[in-house]
């Protein structure tokens, strides 16, 4: 045969290598202690090659499985691999190490064959807290990194013979909640584990050199997959923007700007244009704009293709420092992760309208429609209940929206309100659709909902991080826009107000909390 | 007179009986085609098979996928929803999580199963432990009950938040619609779990299948006469009372399957295995499932066409890869499935127009199919259509036909392989210390690769394993089992609580044998724990005993806890639910086949035929082809061999030998070490 490997081999290899990062996924998700975890799955699970290549990914959330495939790189830039050895198991947070936000911290474990490092087991997880001004880790009013909470270097907390107990206790130290935490970080060391296992079985099966083979194999049709999609696509130069609604806690509306160029089997994503960075916290890492970029090409012109480093190989991404999407290491990102992050993709939408409008979606709740309520829990614990709110989704050419769903980068569950009830002193008074959200058009978009939370304890604080609120999710095509967030806060004594999207404040018992989420925008004229 | 046991299994093209006489463990086998749309004749029609009238049937249980289709093929009944005031939408809202994370053109979720304007609010609110905090309001009940009169739906169900904790206002509302609507379905009664959309989701897939149920089953039971005593299969494999199963329908989701595995672990007790993967390879599905000290593992989150079906059942791991799953070249290289050639055209070697690739072509180009024998006495075989189904793909890859077969064979193994770790990894247990017994039309073809692939060195392939479930049906205990959220803190153990709890929960389990007039001294119990640390969502399963040993649950909690997620911690825990599973045995014992006598040497069977079968690149090997009803229990037969009846085919490549014991099941083990 001319390969070196068969296509079978490929497959059997390809099914094993995918097993393995579902089972670190699977691992993780039943045994951590974070509601967002257990509960919502904000959390991915990848192998890399020695390099940091993305050999497999879980099926997880597509912000973070971009994010990653630069993680374990940036990582080696700090961390020679002479010093890693096997059994060691790595933390890390910093956004400037192929990173996003602080709470989303990696466990990278090395894997050895044969005394060669040949693999990593990556996990990420969002933490529901990693210290900082305000419970939860979202200080709105923040300015600077420093102010988001403990920034991790790349850290040994194990190692063969069990956990450095000094360093994790330092790290616990630091946060809130250090008991939660303590068993994140356990699950997270288990499923790197879980990795390790696989990878250790299937080079016994098939030595690492067939391995390999198979690996470049798959990089080069996935490589070749995506020219062919790019192809698919017209030529041309297509310009698109979207905004965010503040700069920060107060703020003016922000651009997001990228100039696509597609030619032939190339595509490049220019967001050179892109407003300087902001005051606030949704600033974002160049890593970020470049896993929008993965996932929206993906999405669009190849939504089958196995994602892998081939995969990317035909595209070129350019952002520009001292932009939002390069600020410098210095500058808050909290909310970027998920705010700026899905207005890139809303960008790219923007911009191929009028190249591609049949395989576009109208715009969605693309935000997390973020609450963070944090105090004590019911078992006493301090505690954060970060809950992610969907909206509507757009329409498009061939479909009205669904209503109530989570779009693009993201794909976390929300918290049924019988678990919410249970661990927590809220009450959810209300849940139901916010009918009518959904925009008109030819076809409508989904409708977003209403979920009312009624404050049980007093002195609880209470965080948002939402966009959508100023500005609607568009309609495409003549579709009209959809309805924007809305946060209410009806006070115990009577009073009420509309909430900011970027705000930290104290609750008291018998204070109401009302989210009303976005409908999709619709698509086509309304007949 | 005596009288027959009989099970049977109604599937989508054949329906499988089994029938056995007790006192000599004389048995009968049969399969006939099924009767789309009337089972009552399918299951006569089997009888007549097997030559028996309805009045010589003791008991006649049944297997059924009349649920199963319903809900896949969405002809389930309209239903209305009544939920408390403010929560009416729950099941358009659901967990807000998407299907597909890059397909945008797909809708990401289902549209909800109640439309808005058969959804109806109550007044009312319990909190998380049951306590009241707003009464039922008689008022919006009434306004509810008048509102359900006018749309015209036979059916209802209902689900209160909280209301695993607190039955009280649904069993009041319960019996204020019984005047509007004759089929009513509770949600502490269908699935006492908290997580109120897979709760409120699976009370209304139950309300809607319920009419088709009771419709069904009133049918079935004019049809056999009064002293012929009926039973169906339930998901969780055992069987239940056609009056019970009227209840709660949804039981039957999964019966088809949960009888499969109710044999499996049939014969794993008698053949003292002590870890099996049963594997059942169909024409669309692969269906596996860990059976281990001779109990099927439970699970209660399945889904079904997409909608969440959480009742207590075996747990059953599906892949869609099966005899008819289309071969294609995907990213990186050859990919099976999920795709079917479907039942037609089929396979292009079943020669019925057919021409894309599939799993069955490859195997019968690598001669493995009798081209004499008409499948299942109608379908023959067109080796030279199976062939031109693979040509294109072989020239693509710069192959022959031959080596694209034997790579399609490893594909498919690698794809079921998926589904063995994943049962496997889920419980903590080495798949590879597992037996493997294969049934259905295809397993036994693809064990002995599968074992290989997956690193299992003992494979079954039992007796009947090509009508397995109707044998399910024969050996399966009467049993119910439910699952209830109790949340109770190891730190706060309220020893009185929990037995009330305990003690009202078999209370309603074993109502419907006291119904049929069984003591309750009769019944055994089984009881698991699903407890987790403090803060975890998901439980682990921990099997325990009366009285309860707090002590020693928690020590078997984090041995579990260490052999499924390789950690544990000295924390508190959590009693998340509590499972209880009530049964009376049955005792089926099927006589052995004919031994021959040990004092002579143990004569070599004859083959039928010899055929040209590919087993690696290496070149055709002479295969001889046996007749499995003729072999005797002792004989042994050494690779490559295939062994066959008229519905399957056992595969026994080269250095592999097969050997048949005194039940009539076939062993088959690598014929030296390694």
């Amino acid at each position: 045969m001319k390969n070196a490997v068969d296509p079978f081999t490929v497959e059997v290899i390809r099914h094993a290598l995918t097993a393995a990062a579902e089972e670190m996924s699977f691992v993780i998700m039943r045994s951590a202690r974070s509601p967002l975890l257990r509960e919502a799955g904000d959390l991915s699970s990848a192998i890399t090659d020695h390099a940091g290549n993305l050999i497999a990914q879980g099926r997880d959330i597509p912000i973070h499985l971009g994010v990653m495939s630069f993680t374990v790189k940036k990582f080696l830039e700090r961390v020679p691999e002479q010093r890693l050895k096997p059994g060691d198991v790595w933390f890390l947070n910093l956004p400037e190490v192929g990173g996003n936000h602080l709470p989303d911290v990696k466990a990278i474990r090395p894997v050895f064959v044969d005394g060669r490092l040949v693999a990593f087991g990556v996990s990420l997880a969002h933490w529901g807290d990693i210290g900082g001004a305000f419970a939860g880790s979202y200080f709105a009013g923040a300015t600077e990194t420093w102010q988001e909470g403990v920034r991790i270097p790349p850290v040994r907390l194990f190692t063969a013979e069990g956990c450095d107990r000094e360093k994790l206790d330092f790290l616990l130290a630091n946060i809130r909640g250090p008991a939660e935490r303590e068993g994140d970080i356990l699950a997270q060391v288990a499923s790197t584990r879980a990795a390790e296992i696989r990878i250790h079985r299937l080079a016994g099966e098939h030595g690492w050199p067939t391995i390999r083979a198979a690996l470049d194999r798959m990089d080069d049709l996935s490589e070749a997959q995506m020219r062919e999609a790019i192809a698919g696509l017209p030529d041309g130069v297509y310009e698109g923007e979207d905004f965010l609604d503040d700069d920060g806690p107060g703020g003016q509306p922000a651009a997001i700007r990228v100039r696509i160029e597609i030619a032939g089997e190339h595509a490049s994503f220019d967001f050179s244009k892109t407003d300087d960075a902001v005051s606030g916290p949704l600033n974002t890492t160049p890593f970020v704009a470049m896993a929008a970029v993965y996932y929206a090409i993906k999405a669009i012109a190849g939504p089958e293709i196995q994602p892998n480093s081939g995969c990317y190989r035909p595209l070129a991404i350019a952002t520009r420092p001292g932009s939002i999407l390069d600020p410098g290491i210095d500058r808050p990102v909290v909310g970027g992760n998920h705010e700026t992050s899905q207005r890139c993709v809303d960008a790219i939408v923007r911009a191929l309208e009028p190249a591609v409008p049949e395989r576009l979606t109208a715009g969605g709740s693309t935000t997390a429609g973020l609450l963070i309520f944090g105090g004590r829990r019911r078992d006493g614990a301090i505690g954060t209940f970060y809950e992610t709110h969907g909206g509507g989704e757009g329409a498009r050419a061939e479909r009205d929206g669904v209503p109530v769903v989570r779009v693009h980068l993201t794909n976390t569950m929300n918290t049924p309100v019988e678990v919410v009830e249970a661990e927590y002193f809220v009450r959810v008074d209300e849940q139901r659709l916010r009918v009518g959200s959904g925009g008109a058009g030819r076809h409508r978009g989904g409708d977003g909902m209403v979920r009312s939370y009624l404050v049980l304890r007093d002195g609880m604080a209470l965080t948002t991080m939402f966009e959508r609120r100023v500005i609607p999710p568009y309609g495409l095509q003549g579709g009209e826009a959809g309805a924007p967030f809305r946060v209410t806060l009806h006070q115990r004594d009577g009073g009420s107000r509309l909430l900011g999207g970027k705000e930290n404040l104290r609750l008291q018992a018998g204070d109401r909390v009302v989210m009303e989420t976005s409908g999709g925008g619709g698509y086509g004229a309304p007949v | 007179m005596d009288r027959w046991q009989v099970g049977i299994d109604i599937g989508g093209t054949f329906t499988d009986v089994v029938a056995l006489l007790p006192p000599s463990g004389e048995t009968r086998a049969a399969k006939v085609p099924t009767r789309r749309g009337d089972p009552v004749a399918s299951i006569l029609e089997a009888l007549a098979a097997v030559g028996l009238a309805a009045a010589q049937v003791a008991d006649l249980v049944h297997g059924t996928t009349l649920v199963t289709n319903a809900i896949v093929e969405d002809r389930v009944e309209p239903v209305a929803l009544i939920a408390t005031a403010g929560f009416e939408d729950v099941l358009d809202i659901g967990r807000a999580a998407r299907l597909h994370l890059y397909r945008l053109d797909l809708p990401p979720k289902l549209a909800a199963q109640v439309p808005p304007q058969r959804r109806i609010g109550v007044v009312e609110r319990l909190d998380h432990s049951g306590a009241v905090v707003t009464p039922l309001d008689a008022a919006s009940l009434a306004a509810a009950v008048a509102r359900l009169k006018t749309l015209g739906v036979e059916s209802v169900a209902v689900s209160l938040l909280h209301a695993y904790a607190n039955s009280d206002h649904e069993r009041r509302i319960g019996a204020a619609v019984k005047e509007a609507v004759p089929f009513v379905s509770l949600s502490h009664e269908v699935n006492p779990e908290t997580r109120e959309f897979e709760r409120t989701a699976s009370t209304v897939l139950n309300a809607s299948v319920m009419p088709i149920a009771a419709r069904y089953l009133t049918l079935l039971g004019r049809s056999v006469p009064g002293r012929t005593r009926l039973h169906v299969m339930h998901s969780s494999g055992g069987m239940a009372s056609p009056e019970a199963a009227a209840d709660r329908p949804l039981v039957m989701a999964l019966s088809g399957p949960a009888a499969g595995v109710t044999a499996a672990a049939h014969v794993a007790r008698e053949l003292g295995l002590a870890r099996v993967l049963s594997f059942d390879m169909g024409g669309t599905t692969t269906d596996v499932c860990l059976i281990a000290g001779g109990k099927a593992e439970i699970s209660t989150e399945a889904r079904l066409a997409g909608r969440p079906v959480r009742q207590p059942m075996v747990a059953v791991e599906s892949i869609g890869a099966g005899g008819g799953s289309l071969v294609k070249l995907g990213t990186g290289g050859l990919t099976i499935g999920p795709d079917s050639a479907g039942a037609e055209p089929g396979p292009a070697a079943y020669g019925r127009g057919g021409t894309l690739p599939t799993v069955t072509d490859a195997n019968a180009v690598l001669g493995y199919l009798n081209l004499e024998r008409k499948l299942g006495g109608a379908i023959s075989l067109d080796v030279a259509a199976a062939k031109a189904s693979l040509q294109p793909l072989a020239q693509r890859l710069g192959l022959g036909v031959i080596e694209l077969a034997l790579g399609v064979q490893r594909v498919a193994n690698a794809t079921m392989v998926r589904a063995l770790s994943r049962v496997t990894v889920e419980r903590g247990v080495d798949g590879r210390q597992c037996s493997l017994l294969a049934f259905g039309g295809m397993g036994p073809m693809h064990a002995v690769g599968l074992a290989r692939e997956f690193g299992m060195s003992e494979i079954v392939v039992p007796r009947f394993s090509s009508g397995f479930s109707a044998l399910g049906c024969i050996v399966a205990d009467m049993s119910y089992t439910q699952q209830q959220t109790v949340r109770m803190l190891s730190a706060a153990w309220d020893a009185e609580r929990f037995q009330s709890l305990h003690d009202g929960m078999l209370d309603a389990l074993i109502a419907p044998f006291r119904r049929q007039g069984h003591q309750a001294e009769t019944v055994t119990v089984e009881r698991t724990a699903l407890v987790r640390y403090v803060g975890q969502s998901y439980a682990v399963e921990v099997p325990f005993a009366l009285p309860l040993d707090i002590g020693a649950l928690g020590a078997a909690f984090r041995t579990r806890h260490h052999a499924v997620y390789g950690y544990a911690t000295d924390e508190p825990w959590e009693m998340q639910s509590l499972r209880l599973s009530a049964r009376i045995a049955r005792t089926a014992h099927l006589k052995p086949i004919e031994t021959q006598q040990t004092t002579q040497p143990i004569t070599q069977p004859k083959p039928n035929s010899l055929s040209r079968c590919w087993f690696d690149r290496t070149g055709p090997r002479d295969t001889p082809r046996f007749d499995r009803d003729t072999l005797a229990a002792g004989a042994r037969i050494a690779g490559p061999a295939i062994i066959e009846d008229s519905w399957s085919t056992v595969v026994v490549p080269p250095g592999t030998a097969a050997t048949v014991d005194h039940f009539g099941h076939l062993f088959l083990r690598e014929a030296s070490p390694k």
